[in-house]
């Protein structure tokens, strides 16, 4: 059946909907580019000889026209859809990408990323007044400007902006502001109080 | 120094400064603590809150912490020890501290600047003047520099002699003063309520935060450390803020949130929780007066249970699943056949919360569990994970935690009346002269519930009354209990912990023991920590326990 393959590319970021992104796949788009080219060949030659008047080739023409551009829309819509999630992970993740996430990632989206990362920052230092906003911290407004946190096991020393230092003991309580301690929690040293 | 304003000199001195809590690990003063935290929250003060259990621990959590804040607070530790000796502070720092035990070092609270005390002394504490214990050393000096001008030769004459022993004399009356001051320690009111009024004053109150106080105030009445006059002080302001805070009906506010009421309570541990004749076995004041550990005691609490009407199966079973009908009427029949029966404080005035559809809890339940939380049964829970777990006890919502806490208290209570009944059946309660002495054997299965504090002075009070209701002769009740329990959770092996608390015929609750404690480890240089800041426990080596005792006896005799 024509245009299968490429259908599977389909069916392969669809499975994996929560959020991993699979290893990019190059063999099934290789293949697809092949069928393509095939395809395109087979036109070629036919559209020729329709051109001088036979009727006959028409509906084949049509067909492979039709495959070709199925198998593009599809080519096109697995890349965008791997990028659209790409982007959701530097708001999620941060400008560095986790290693096992970086190594299912081909050659020019990783280009991709580094140019929308460069994009990114330069938009939020002209935010604001004193060197930008940073966008990416709260996705939703917080409840809360300082948080009551509970330190899990030690840490040692850490610091909060102004210049204090806390020293992170395991079982102690402290409140602190959110921006700082956001890091340690999503590490796990720290646990928010309700 | 001691502060009279809290507001003025304590809470907007610290607005917009980092504070460091260190609060010691009882139940009044993570009560304290949590109602400090929520004003802070308010007010977005910057805290660290650093539970400690011992002066050892009260140390190095200052070392550590020591450049992360200009102002410190303690609750509930520290009141005692010379502060600025123990923990060199330096220059800039100011240590606040709240503490209900008493008596508070002098130099603390002569301090001029670095600490300053929060806590309210009450008339009946009475603090050496001033005059009486310091002095200024300038006679000293002249005359060292007199000395040194004539060469060798002493100077005899008369004003340097009268100097001298008027300094002599003044010495020894120091000493006499300071020793009568510290020979008794005893608990001041309860740091929860000094908070509670902290924050009533600064309109911040609500019924969390009361109740939080009345937990800690609770836990004065119920562990037996405030006097009874105090207590009843404190129950009767309590019960205005209550009536100030929980005037709305039913109706008007939404079902979820917290009612307190006032009422008058059974001193019976748990009886919500646990069934009626359960409860009422491991209950220190029903279960000595009708002694429910011999035969004919049983007999007697049959009768009782016979005459107010109540079937037998019924109190054995969970308090729960007793008749509706019944457990309304509980109260009123016990308070009827209380007299009869010999037990007539079975009911005192105190505070229970309901919220929603739960069952209502007793303010002394809440302080069963969270010492039960404080003390767990489980080996692998360091102390300061214990403080927080009972913080969260006390937290809104975290319901499962005060029933585990309720589950762990019933395992105590259990292990605390077999061992009572142990020492009885086999006279382990001996005399030894001015106290009486009881061990608690090295290998019996309980011994983990006991190498606690809290409740090896549980232990020790059951102990006595137990024995002194049993006892034929007068003398028992005017007689001191020494408990000492093998210390299975030390790091060290052959430790033990010692107790010792005042006699039952007493009504003031102060407790020589503390200073007796440290005279008798100095005399015989035993390996004695005196760790805790609940005076009357220390920690011992079990080698030095005889000379321990010895000397203690001559001490006391």
């Amino acid at each position: 059946m024509l245009s299968e393959k490429a259908l599977e590319l389909i069916k392969e970021l669809d499975r994996s909907k929560d959020g991993k992104l699979p290893a990019f796949n190059e063999d099934i788009i290789r293949k697809v580019l092949e069928e393509m080219n095939t395809l395109f060949q087979q036109n070629q030659r036919d559209v020729g000889e329709a051109a001088a008047g036979e009727i006959r080739y028409f509906p084949s023409i049509h067909l492979r026209h039709a495959a070709l551009d199925r198998n593009k829309r599809c080519l096109l819509s697995y890349l965008y859809n791997r990028l659209e999630r790409i982007r959701t992970m530097r708001w999620e993740f941060g400008s560095i990408l986790p290693a096992d996430i970086r190594a299912n990632l081909c050659e020019p989206e990783i280009q991709w990323f580094n140019r929308y990362n460069k994009n990114l920052a330069s938009y939020m230092r002209s935010l604001g007044e004193a060197g930008g906003l940073d966008l990416t911290q709260d996705t939703k407004p917080p409840k809360n400007l300082y948080v009551e946190v509970r330190c899990l096991r030690d840490y040692g020393e850490w610091e909060v902006e102004e210049g204090d230092t806390v020293v992170l003991q395991k079982d102690t309580t402290h409140y602190l502001p959110l921006a700082a301690c956001h890091h340690l929690i999503r590490q796990g040293v720290l646990e928010q109080v309700e | 120094m001691l502060v009279s304003d809290l507001r003025k000199e304590f809470y907007d001195v610290i607005k917009g400064k980092r504070i460091l809590v260190l609060v010691h690990s009882d139940i009044d003063g993570i009560c304290a603590s949590k109602i400090l935290q929520s004003l802070f929250r308010a007010d977005h003060i910057l805290y660290t809150v650093v539970p400690v259990k011992t002066r050892s621990d009260l140390v190095s959590a200052f070392e550590q912490h020591r450049e992360q804040a200009r102002y410190f607070l303690l609750l509930n530790c520290g009141g005692c020890l010379d502060l600025v000796d123990v923990l060199s502070p330096p220059e800039d720092v100011k240590i606040f501290v709240a503490d209900n035990h008493r008596p508070l070092d002098v130099c603390n609270i002569y301090n001029g600047d670095q600490v300053r005390i929060l806590s309210q002394l009450g008339e009946d504490e009475e603090v050496p003047a001033f005059e009486d214990v310091f002095r200024e050393e300038e006679s000293e000096d002249e005359d060292e520099d007199s000395d040194e001008e004539d060469g060798k030769r002493r100077r005899f004459d008369e004003e340097t002699l009268e100097r001298r022993r008027a300094r002599r004399q003044w010495h020894q009356q120091r000493h006499k003063i300071i020793f009568d001051y510290t020979q008794f320690s005893y608990y001041g009111s309860s740091t929860a309520m000094l908070m509670f009024d902290l924050a009533w004053k600064l309109s911040k109150d609500n019924n969390e935060l009361l109740w939080w106080a009345i937990v800690g105030v609770t836990e004065g009445q119920v562990c037996e450390r405030t006097e009874q006059d105090r207590c009843v002080l404190a129950t009767g302001s309590l019960q205005g803020h209550v009536s100030r805070l929980n005037h709305q009906t039913q109706d008007s506010q939404p079902l979820d949130c917290l009612r307190i009421t006032f009422e008058k309570e059974l001193k019976l541990a748990l009886y919500r929780q646990w069934s009626l004749v359960e409860s009422m076995r491991h209950s220190l004041y029903a279960s000595t007066t009708l002694k429910l550990w011999t035969l004919r005691g049983e007999k007697r609490l049959q009768e009782l249970l016979a005459e107010m009407g109540l079937p037998l199966v019924q109190c054995r079973q969970l308090y729960s699943g007793m008749d509706v009908n019944l457990r309304q009427d509980l109260r009123s029949l016990l308070e009827e056949k209380a007299e009869k029966y010999g037990l007539p404080d079975l009911l005192f005035p105190s505070f229970s919360a309901s919220r929603g559809f739960r069952t209502k809890v007793g303010a002394a339940d809440y302080v069963y569990s969270a010492a039960a939380l404080l003390e767990p049964p489980q080996k692998d829970m360091t102390p300061t994970a214990a403080a927080l777990d009972v913080a969260d006890c006390l937290t809104v919502g975290r319901e499962e935690v005060l029933e585990r806490g309720i589950e762990g208290s019933k395992q105590q209570l259990s292990a605390i009346y077999r061992q009572v009944q142990t020492f009885l059946d086999m006279n382990q309660v001996i005399s030894a002269g001015p106290f009486l002495y009881a061990t608690v054997i090295q290998g019996t299965p309980d011994a983990w519930f006991f190498s606690a504090p809290h409740c090896l002075t549980l232990l020790a009070r059951f102990t006595l009354r137990a024995h002194v209701s049993v006892s034929r002769g007068r003398k028992s009740g005017a007689l001191p209990l020494v408990l000492t329990s093998p210390d299975v959770r030390a790091a060290q092996p052959d430790t033990c912990l010692v107790c010792g608390i005042p006699p039952t015929s007493e009504d003031s609750r102060r407790n020589f023991f503390g200073k007796a404690f440290e005279q008798a480890a100095e005399k015989t240089a035993s390996r004695a920590e005196l760790e805790f800041f609940d005076t009357n426990i220390i920690r011992l080596s079990v080698d030095d326990r005889s000379k321990f005792f010895d000397a203690l006896i001559s001490l006391l005799s």
